[in-house]
């Protein structure tokens, strides 16, 4: 029990992070025209949402709010992947490609990342 | 509090290793506590199961699958079979963290009951089928096994533990297993599929 407040503490820590630095060096207003951050919760088998669509170097989070452990994998060959994403655990990434990924643990859980034309 | 203590040490023993001789010591606890308690404190209209021993049944029938994952890791040379039992290990074992750490939150005790028990009779079964079997033998059955499981597991769950339970914490918690079990299901229908 103690542990897994520990792990919440560090992941709220981490978002709170991610959060904080979220412009980098190029601008501190939120309407910011520079890369921008988004969001896939994965919960209940699933990744939401299933199709993101996003500008070519922007962030994407993925947050495992589900009960098992889950990866987030380059479908179909895995050419980037996350570690195994623990309960509460969170990968980043910048997204330079659309591409298509799944969960290599649950190979029925698959979404997409599409860059905006 | 001396029925509690030994239905704590039956339960650690279940959830520890269910290797089959711990049934008498359950089956003892779970008689002496029938015994010892005649009526669920307060409990208006009375569910089938309370929520002590449905989070028995959701530790126990967990941790059977995990067992069947580690003999499958024992026995199987098979890459598909012991990616899945790996999956299976891991998943049931996060699902018995979280359900373990809900329990002590809520300060509910694990209560065996007869659904424990039939469980673990069950298992003691496949266990002695296993022993028996080797190579392609094995991996069919271990997948079958793990095919008919699931889907046993699942309509339990939806049938049973979901509808009786009171703590809309621990309800939530097994509901959102479901998606995990069906999805289990499926793979274990594909795997059986291959060992026509
Ligand atoms: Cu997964």
């Amino acid at each position: 029990m103690k542990k897994f407040i520990q792990i919440v503490a560090v992941c709220f820590s981490v978002c709170l992070i991610l959060a904080g630095c979220d412009n980098g060096s190029s601008s501190s207003t939120v309407e910011s025209t520079g890369p921008q951050r988004d969001t896939v919760i994965i919960k209940l088998m699933a990744f939401t949402p299933d199709t993101l669509t996003v500008n070519k170097g922007d962030t994407v989070v993925w947050i495992n709010q589900d009960i098992v452990a889950h990866d987030v994998s380059h479908f179909p060959d895995r050419a980037w992947h996350s570690d195994t994403l623990n309960p509460q655990n969170v990968f980043v990434k910048v997204i330079d490609d659309s591409s298509s990924y799944f969960c290599s643990i649950h190979p029925t859980m698959r979404a997409t990342v599409l860059l905006k034309k | 509090m001396r029925f509690s203590a030994a239905l704590g040490v039956a339960m650690f023993i279940l959830a520890g290793c269910n290797s089959g001789n711990n049934d008498q010591a359950a089956a003892t606890a779970d008689s002496a506590q029938a015994a010892a308690t005649p009526a669920p404190e307060a409990a208006p209209q009375q569910p089938a199961l309370n929520d002590a021993q449905i989070a028995s049944i959701a530790v126990t029938a967990n941790q059977i699958d995990v067992d069947y994952g580690k003999i499958a890791l024992d026995k199987s040379k098979n890459p598909e079979i012991r990616k899945f039992a790996e999956t299976m290990i891991k998943d049931h074992s996060d699902i018995i963290k979280q359900a373990t750490a809900l329990a002590t939150k809520l300060n509910v005790t694990p209560e065996t009951n007869k659904t424990t028990q039939d469980l673990l009779d069950g298992q003691t079964k496949m266990n002695e089928t296993f022993k028996g079997l080797t190579g392609d033998a094995f991996d069919k059955a271990y997948a079958q096994n793990e095919a008919a499981y699931h889907e046993a597991v699942v309509n339990a769950v939806k049938n049973t533990l979901i509808p009786n339970t009171q703590n809309a914490e621990l309800k939530s918690l097994i509901e959102s297993v479901v998606p995990l079990l069906d999805h289990h299901l499926q793979m274990a229908k594909d795997l059986a599929a291959k060992f026509k």
